[in-house]
């Protein structure tokens, strides 16, 4: 119990003893704490326990189940509107592509996000890299790596390994 | 002359016989000594391998203050039940500092506090998102249970064992919750005893768990990589934790004070619109609390009311704990990866134990062990949280049933 409402009203000036009491006097429990135990009561404790923290969990578990059925199904729909607007924009991601076309031939961007930008800037990277030792690199290709197994790009994978890495 | 040099050499005698120095010496005097030489160990623990620091650090100090003899910070007399309560008057009366921080501690009112500052850190979207998490958080409370009988077949009262048991459930302020009430004084154990096993263990967690994991499963199911979480909600986030109160204390009444300020915590970080609050609850509070809480727990540990064997059994039986732990949640992660045709990867099992997010680190790094581009972290999350949950409620049931 968080508040004992009537301990309040007391204006006695006995309310630090009454906390006392209602601490500490407890009322009857199963098991007497100042005794040793024989084994049926400690096996019936263990079986107890369990089965109520078990069955605790197990209702939070099914509530969970039916409270995220109705949200899975709300956010379906929701997302089942944008989709009708999203035309609009491929407009513009054509527009970019003929800037992409113009690159060294044998630079097809990744399929997926054919973008430009990204290409222009892995070749500044390179072009930075090769002017402090005095080369020049061409740029012949940039394909996307997909590692076997993760699916994940080279970047969120090492971001992840950062983050994943405590010790 | 004579009278002055009698004068003299009293005072000098009464000043040494009330010297801390003196009474290290008389009888007895060697168990101050010997406990002050412990404190010693568990702050290098804390100062020099970092384990739990932040606690072990306050719990050490609290020792040495009060097994430095005559300095009278705390009385464990003062705390024996007087017809079968606490003499409240007498303890603000007489006590010294650490007795006064203490009366938080004996009232139940720091534990709930700091779980408070843990809820509003902690995200339950994992375990939102993966509901079956809550089975291996419920799974991994079997440490909780099965210690309970080892320690009850060793000859352990009720109260000590329970109180033994729920370092099992590998949370410190649940651990200090529970202790607190069921030990009543003048047995061998005190809650002090109980925390320092407790925070020593949670910080060897990344010792004691990996070579249980390995031991339990089995290269394949280590490698087992599981279907990425879907994405919850804000008002899933917000109803979760009053739901949870609901239930939770409508199952386990005993369990409210902590599940309720834990959920309380999540409340005010989920609803985005208490940022000063959760500003003070997780950092200034949790803090101040945590000062509080460790010195005078610390300061249980008095070595007239301590010294005795059951000291080590407490530190031995607590490592068992942690281990059947980590054992029970594996167990019932390979059950569930049976079930699920291999999909679950039985590894976040053994996180259930609910050291957050230590466990789910485990989980994380054994894992990627086996396979460099499994991450588990956050499926090790969903079990981590559900076991803050499942030892608050475990700490209910022993609360309600031993007495």
């Amino acid at each position: 119990m968080f508040i004992h409402p009537t301990l309040f009203a007391d204006t006695s000036g006995q309310i630090l003893e009454e906390i006392a009491e209602q601490v500490t006097t407890k009322p009857e429990k199963i098991l007497q704490g100042t005794e040793k135990m024989d084994g049926t009561q400690i096996a019936a404790m263990t079986i107890v326990g369990l089965a109520v923290v078990f069955a605790a969990l197990l209702i939070l578990v099914i509530f969970l189940y039916l409270s995220g059925g109705i949200f899975k199904k709300a956010g379906k729909q929701k997302k089942a509107e944008p989709v009708k607007a999203a035309p609009a924009p491929k407009s513009a991601s054509a527009a970019a592509k003929p800037a992409a076309a113009k690159l060294p031939p044998k630079a097809p961007a990744p399929a997926a996000e054919d973008d430009s930008e990204v290409i222009a800037v892995i070749m500044a990277a390179i072009a930075a890299m090769g002017a402090a030792d005095g080369k020049q690199y061409k740029l012949h290709s940039v394909r996307q790596v997909t590692r076997r197994g993760s699916g994940r790009s080279v970047w969120a994978q090492a971001g992840l390994n950062d983050a994943t890495r405590p010790f | 002359m004579g009278g002055v040099i009698d004068f003299f050499t009293n005072t000098i005698q009464g000043l040494w016989e009330d010297s801390g120095i003196h009474a290290l010496f008389a009888d007895g005097g060697w168990k101050n000594l010997l406990m002050i030489l412990i404190s010693f160990v568990f702050m290098y623990l804390a100062i020099a391998k970092g384990f739990e620091p932040l606690l072990l650090l306050p719990i050490s100090f609290g020792m040495l203050l009060t097994n430095l003899p005559m300095a009278d910070l705390y009385h464990a007399d003062l705390w024996q039940l007087v017809d079968g309560h606490v003499d409240y008057g007498k303890v603000l009366r007489d006590g010294g500092l650490l007795d006064i921080l203490y009366l938080g501690v004996k009232l139940q009112v720091y534990p709930p506090l700091i779980f408070l500052g843990i809820g509003c850190m902690t995200d339950f979207s994992p375990l939102i998102a993966n509901p079956k998490s809550f089975l291996l958080g419920a799974a991994a409370q079997g440490g909780i249970f099965f210690t309970f009988v080892v320690a009850g077949l060793l000859g352990f009262t009720a109260a000590e064992a329970g109180s033994i048991a729920i370092i099992g459930g590998a949370d410190g302020p649940t651990a200090i919750y529970v202790s607190t009430r069921l030990l009543t004084g003048g047995g061998a154990i005190t809650t002090g005893n109980i925390a320092l096993a407790a925070y020593t263990y949670m910080a060897l967690v990344p010792i004691i768990q990996p070579p249980i994991m390995r031991l339990m499963t089995t290269k394949k199911q280590r490698a087992v990589k599981m279907e990425q979480l879907r994405t919850v909600s804000k008002t899933e986030k917000i109803i979760f934790p009053i739901a949870v109160t609901i239930i939770v204390s409508l199952l386990v009444p005993s369990a409210a004070p902590l599940v309720g300020m834990l959920m309380f915590g999540n409340l005010l970080k989920e609803s985005g619109v208490a940022a000063r609050l959760i500003d003070t609850a997780q950092n200034a509070l949790m803090n101040i609390i945590t000062i509080f809480l460790g010195v005078s727990v610390g300061a249980t540990t008095k070595a007239d009311q301590i010294f005795s064997l059951k000291f080590g059994g407490v530190m031995l039986l607590g490592v068992i704990a942690f281990s059947l732990g980590t054992a029970c949640g594996l167990l019932f992660g390979k059950i569930m990866y049976r079930v699920t045709g291999g999909k679950v990867n039985p590894l976040i099992g053994s996180a259930g134990v609910s050291a957050v997010p230590m466990a789910a680190r485990i989980s994380q790094k054994v894992g990627a062990e086996t396979d460099p581009t499994n991450f588990l972290l956050m499926h090790a999350m969903g079990p981590n949280v559900a076991g803050v949950i499942g030892s608050a409620v475990a700490a209910g049931v022993l609360l309600s049933v031993i007495g």
